[in-house]
């Protein structure tokens, strides 16, 4: 007996079947799968104030998710969003500290700056290190994440940096950051009773930068045969060496976008605990394959994400666990991922007849014809 | 692309239509002599079996305190951020009344949300700040640390005690200086090596940490974690241990010891009372010894009646307030005299604890 997945010319008309998967799950457990869907997305999105609550999620996975797909759509492998967030939050805390004295606007504009550049210059060391030892930059990306949560922790609790507040009471009783001063609070915008966040907008911006870069410009195209073929980029004179850093740090910038406006917007402060529990870099990779690498779809994707988080903790409660919630959201997920996997292969079952007498090879033989 | 939108149309379609399928299953109205509810919010997993879990015990009793007059919910696994006002909110738009969180990560959340809803009566656990309807409560560990100490002075031979320790925050520091100090009352001479785990809950990591001090040669080993991990190196080891937040015995009964625990719930159901009854005011609860809010948990078969009679010698005189364990003469790490004889250390004093006591091995400022 064997499988095989091959592509399907149509799409199956049991497809939506697959849905309430998660209602058999709730009616098993013993709730209502009707009064919980309609809670989760009254919650998430449609109940006054839920689209604003989900926006606090959405706009840092917008931006680690654009990190992750923008080096994915050229064959970067770039795990470290997760790090390069927390340098960007280090950089912009920097600078909102240092600036403080200045006018509101030109502190925010050097706090997204300076989070920018943090995050690409640790972008960049991964990408340094394949140009220069090939080294593998899954591996390098992903084990800097681990540096940059202990040195933000170091930062804060190991040591006497220019980021931690000693003078106050609270901070002897507790070690924290030195809070921004409120002219350094980014804006938000209300539309329509719906608080934007300026982070959640420039993660728009920066949506529609990548998609221009990789579709209309020549770096862009350089890219995509560099990650085709790095071989005839290299015969065709392209520098693959410098493109790779440069994307590194490209995507790098993005995350540390998101950690600067984690900082802005939200926290005020370089909290080396609280970002770390989030672990939006790690969550924002699920967020650009869900969207398959198009910037826009990621918007789309990193608002429903953020939804399904902001509605979960609305679910939870002493008769409906937390594992149940991880549950549900899993299955929408999983749906969303392997519906989308379903929608263009099918799965075929080989009987045992055929394939039991049949040597492997000729099976595999019969897989790829 | 349009394939994908398919997907997640199809999905958000489901969703949709079932959401849509009925009427009003939804919020209850509030009614005359309808539950007073009452909701926690926890950084961690009511199954941890520490601090998390001894939060959900208290609000355990709550509920069969008052049975039917009270309606509580939770929400665990709430990372500390911008996050957690929004389920704050949730929590009050659901009618809760009076919101406990128990990390100090939410207390800025609390605060806004405390300033948003006058109505509405807020606590924080290990906090400081509070507003007319913002109240703060924790206890002195510390004193329960001493007598924790005691127990793994009494068990040490070599005299060498090692400790699994979160974070160099002054809460810790002078937790492990109770500790210390305890442990010298009956092993005089005794050190504490101290090994920081900057996670107030993995249990990898704190076991790990856990292992690395008895690879250095302690023969007692305590915590200040919220889980039981340290138990599980010490339990292979067969090197005696004590525990922390919840009564842990059951994980390690053999190395059991004792630990420090909390008692919750008496406080919360004073409060919910106080709700009920209209009294409810703001303020700051440093439980103690004296009204059981700390306390420590039964021993294990391996203390010996000796140490058991000097323990709970100990615990009688801090509940009878004649004795306190930050008294002078006390010493620093250089041997220096910190705390000179007869001078008692202030609640601000403990409370902005950064150096250790001699006999400490390591470093209250990390690593």
């Amino acid at each position: 007996m064997s499988l095989r997945i091959e592509r399907r010319l149509s799409i199956p008309g049991w497809l939506p079947v697959a849905v309430p998967v998660g209602s058999v799950i709730l009616v098993l457990t013993g709730h209502d799968p009707v009064a919980t869907d309609r809670r989760l997305l009254e919650r998430g999105f449609f109940a006054s104030g839920a689209i604003s609550g989900t926006l606090v999620t959405a706009t840092p996975l917008l931006l680690t998710a654009l990190a992750a797909a923008a080096a994915f759509r050229m064959q970067v492998w770039n795990i470290g969003a997760e790090g390069q967030l927390y340098l960007g939050a280090v950089g912009a805390s920097g600078a909102g500290i240092a600036l403080h004295a200045l006018p509101g606007p030109l502190i925010i504009a050097a706090m997204v700056v300076a989070g920018i550049l943090a995050g690409a210059a640790w972008g960049a060391i991964p990408g340094i290190l394949r140009a220069a030892f090939r080294t593998n930059e899954i591996i390098t990306s992903l084990m800097l994440n681990y540096v940059a949560g202990l040195f933000i922790t170091y930062l804060i609790y190991d040591s006497h940096s220019y980021w931690r507040d000693l003078s106050t009471f609270t901070a002897r009783v507790f070690p924290q950051g030195k809070y921004l001063a409120d002219a350094a609070s980014w804006p938000r915008f209300d539309l329509l009773g719906m608080m934007i966040p300026f982070g959640f907008l420039l993660g728009i911006l920066a949506a529609a930068l990548v998609w221009l870069t990789a579709t209309a410009t020549r770096f862009g195209f350089e890219m995509r045969v560099i990650g085709d073929s790095p071989n005839a980029a290299r015969y065709a004179g392209m520098r693959v060496r410098r493109r790779i850093v440069t994307v590194m740090a490209m995507a790098g910038g993005l995350a540390g976008l998101g950690g600067a406006s984690e900082v802005g917007d939200f926290r005020h402060v370089l909290d080396p605990r609280g970002i770390q529990q989030a672990g939006f870099g790690y969550a924002g990779i699920v967020v650009a394959a869900l969207a398959r690498l198009n910037p826009f779809a990621v918007i789309v994707v990193a608002v429903l994400l953020g939804g399904l988080a902001n509605a979960g903790y609305s679910l939870q409660g002493p008769d409906f666990p937390a594992g149940l919630v991880g549950t549900l959201q899993g299955l929408i997920l999983f749906f969303a991922l392997g519906g989308e996997m379903l929608v263009r292969y099918r799965i075929r079952w080989r009987g045992p007849q055929t394939a039991a007498p049949a040597p492997a090879p000729v099976a595999v033989a019969e897989a790829g014809s | 692309m349009k394939s994908r939108v398919i997907g997640c149309l199809t999905v958000l379609a489901g969703l949709a239509l079932s959401a849509c399928g009925t009427g009003g299953s939804g919020s209850t109205s509030p009614s005359a002599g309808a539950p007073l509810k009452v909701a926690w919010i926890y950084v961690g997993s009511r199954s941890d079996a520490g601090w998390t879990k001894a939060h959900d015990d208290g609000r355990l009793m709550v509920e069969q305190h008052f049975g039917s007059r009270v309606q509580t919910t939770y929400k665990e696994n709430v990372p500390e951020g911008p996050q957690v006002q929004q389920v704050i909110e949730q929590l009050v738009q659901d009618g809760n009344k009076l919101i406990f969180a128990t990390s100090f990560g939410f207390q800025d959340a609390m605060d806004a949300e405390a300033k948003l809803h006058p109505d509405v009566f807020f606590e924080q656990a290990t906090g400081f700040k509070t507003e007319t309807n913002l109240a703060e409560y924790f206890g002195a560990a510390e004193d329960a640390d001493y007598l924790t100490g005691m127990a793994l002075g009494a068990a040490t031979r070599n005299g060498k005690i090692g400790f699994v320790a979160p974070f160099p925050i002054p809460e810790v520091i002078r937790e492990i200086n109770a500790v210390t100090l305890g442990a010298q009352a009956l092993h005089p001479g005794a050190t504490v090596q101290v090994e920081w785990t900057n996670t107030w809950f993995d249990p990898a990591k704190e076991k790990q940490a856990a292992q690395s001090l008895i690879q250095r040669g302690v023969d007692a080993i305590g915590q200040g974690q919220d889980s039981p991990a340290t138990g599980d190196a010490a339990k292979a080891a067969g090197v005696k241990w004590t525990g922390y937040d919840s009564n842990q015995q059951q994980f390690a009964p053999d190395v059991w010891l004792t630990g420090t625990v909390y008692n919750w719930g008496p406080y919360y159901t004073r409060r919910v009372q106080a709700v009920m009854d209209g009294t409810w005011k703001s303020g700051s609860y440093y439980g103690s010894m004296k009204d059981n809010f700390v306390d420590i948990a039964p021993f294990g078969t391996s203390v010996p009646q000796s140490a058991r009679d000097a323990i709970n010698q100990k615990k009688a005189a801090l509940k009878s307030g004649s004795f306190y364990e930050f008294t002078g003469p006390i010493k620093d790490q250089s041997g220096a005299v910190h705390v000179t004889a007869g001078q008692k250390l202030t609640l601000n004093d403990i409370l902005t604890m950064d150096w250790f006591v001699q006999g400490v091995i390591g470093n209250p400022k990390g690593s």
